[in-house]
């Protein structure tokens, strides 16, 4: 290989790991779902898909500027986040593990649907901020819009982590997650946690949705489920129910899946991706941060 | 204080009360004894509302409690230091006691409440920062009544404080129960240490198999037939 090609590979590397941060935030909203739960909300990544097709779709009237699109996208984000609370979890047995995974896969299956028949299928295009700017470091060009996403994401999360961890709402949240009827006896509201819960990681889903829109230029329904099953793969690698296992494994995930892109094409990439899950379901199976068991 | 009527609780089909009545007098230490699988635990969580009664009432100084939700308990000023102490582990010890004092909005309060915690509990002092998970069984225990104390209860609810604990730290946790009653607070204790526990005790009750068999003060019953109850049932104790 000539210098050349590794400074190629690098690239590519690099702007998967600035990508990463969407999976990162994927992987984040999957984790603190089944934090709180102790379920799996499979329906997550179509609703932050469907999010920002919310945001192109009532904005569609005006020409808004990108920035506003993004809100939008982040508050339908949390709109949706309690509807699929209301829908697939509210009135489900939750005693029942298989209840709710079949509820969300309606529901995803739904949300699909729904974006495939309001646009016909048809791609639309995204808007991007700071497509035009190319930042060249030595022999590497970063891509402004990439940049946008990555700072965009790592700004989420910081707040997402102030959140849990500097507020009263956060400490009711680890709370729930780590001893449900202790919470209960300290007088937190178990519903009204859960159901925040799901509000906030649907803001942070519209906001991963318009990252993805912005970085690809364009939203297609045939994005939800590839997306679902990265969401998911960032999961189980980082470790189910861990946050900074989340961000670690998205940015990793981002990475490989660009350099397996770059050297073995768009078809093959997947594949390699698949079998590092499976390296980490056989040799790590708790993922990268394993999370000590916190309930009896 | 606390009157309860006729309380049935059932886990499906299965009824672990089957019509309990009790009273919990204001100021005073009542103590609840019975073997494993009495009920014992059972009437702690619906007092505290984490389990439905089927049938039957439970008043707070003349207010209904039956059908409240656990938030609202708390509100009333009933707290329940629970059965194996239930801390949150991967939380700080001074994060427990925030966690514990959740429905307050007095931030000063709250804070001044916390210093006085670890000024009754010195090792939960010298451990704030230290996750809840990594304390001993007495340290994890003190840390789960100063959480239920951070909440200003009335009414201190408590589920065998003193399982699986050594036998010295047994001792200092019944002298921090006398202790917080002599300040005011009313207790209302399950025991399955019918020894230490009719030490302390001003009343206690007898269950067995979800009933109350015997109601009385710690004189009127001698201290081998209360154990033999209190740990084997009535069988043992005619037999
Ligand atoms: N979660 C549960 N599901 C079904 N039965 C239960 C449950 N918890 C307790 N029980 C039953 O209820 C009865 C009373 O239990 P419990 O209140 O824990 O007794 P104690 O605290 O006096 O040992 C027991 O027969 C027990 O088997
Ligand atoms: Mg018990």
């Amino acid at each position: 290989m000539d210098l050349l090609d590794l400074i190629d590979t690098i690239q590519s590397i690099a702007d998967g790991v600035l990508f990463g941060t969407t999976y990162a935030l994927l992987g984040i909203g999957f984790t603190l779902i089944f934090g709180v739960m102790h379920k799996i909300n499979l329906s997550f990544a179509a609703a932050s898909i469907g999010a920002a097709y919310a945001s192109l779709l009532i904005l569609s009237a005006v020409k808004a500027p990108a920035v506003v699109v993004f809100l939008m996208a982040a508050a339908a984000g949390g709109v949706l986040g309690g509807l699929v609370y209301l829908v697939g979890f509210k009135f489900i047995p939750l005693a029942n593990p298989l209840a709710t995974l079949m509820s969300t896969v309606g529901l995803l299956l739904l949300i699909d649907e729904i974006i495939v028949h309001t646009t016909a299928g048809v791609p639309l295009n995204y808007p991007a901020l700071f497509s035009d700017v190319i930042v060249p470091i030595g022999p590497f060009n970063l891509r402004g819009d990439l940049m946008f996403v990555f700072v965009l994401g790592c700004v989420c999360m910081t707040v997402l982590l102030l959140l849990l961890y500097r507020t009263k709402l956060g400490l009711a949240t680890r709370a729930v997650s780590q001893q449900p009827t202790a919470s209960q006896l300290c007088g937190i509201g178990i519903m009204r946690v859960n159901i925040l819960t799901f509000v906030i990681t649907g803001v942070v889903g519209g906001i991963a949705g318009a990252m993805t829109g912005a970085a690809i230029g364009m939203l297609s329904p045939l994005l939800s489920l590839p997306l679902t099953v990265k969401g998911l793969i960032v999961t189980v690698i980082g470790g189910l129910g861990s946050i900074p296992g989340a961000i670690v494994a998205g940015l990793v995930v981002g990475g490989l899946e660009n350099f397996f892109q770059f050297l073995r094409g768009v078809s093959e990439r997947d594949l390699y991706i698949m079998l590092l899950l499976f390296a980490f379901l056989v040799f790590r199976p708790g993922g990268i941060f394993t999370v000590a068991a916190g309930r009896d | 204080m606390l009157d309860v009527t006729d309380l049935v609780t059932a886990y499906g089909k299965i009824e672990a009360l089957k019509g309990v009545s009790l009273q919990v007098e204001g100021g005073k230490i009542t103590c609840l004894l019975g073997p494993n699988g009495a009920g014992k635990t059972t009437l702690m969580m619906t007092i505290a509302g984490v389990l439905q009664p089927r049938r039957g009432s439970i008043r707070l100084k003349g207010a209904e409690l039956a059908g409240l939700s656990p938030a609202r308990i708390v509100s009333q000023g009933v707290a329940l230091v629970p059965e194996n102490r239930l801390v949150f582990p991967h939380m700080s010890v001074y994060e427990n006691l925030l966690a514990g004092a959740y429905q307050r909005h007095d931030k000063a309060g709250v804070n001044a409440d916390i210093e006085r915690m670890y000024a009754r509990f010195p090792q939960l002092h010298e451990r704030s920062e230290q996750m809840a998970g990594t304390l001993s069984g007495g340290e994890q225990q003190m840390l789960a009544v100063a959480r239920a104390l951070m909440s200003q209860p009335r009414l201190l609810l408590m589920d065998e404080p003193s399982l699986g604990l050594a036998p010295l730290i047994v001792a200092e946790i019944f002298n921090i129960i006398a202790e917080l009653n002599r300040d005011g607070t009313t207790i209302f204790l399950v025991e399955q240490n019918a020894h230490m526990a009719l030490q302390v005790a001003h009343q206690f009750f007898l269950m067995e198999q979800g009933r109350i068999t015997f109601k009385g003060t710690p004189g009127q019953l001698a201290e081998d037939e209360v154990i033999q109850r209190a740990y084997l049932g009535t069988r043992r104790a005619a037999g």
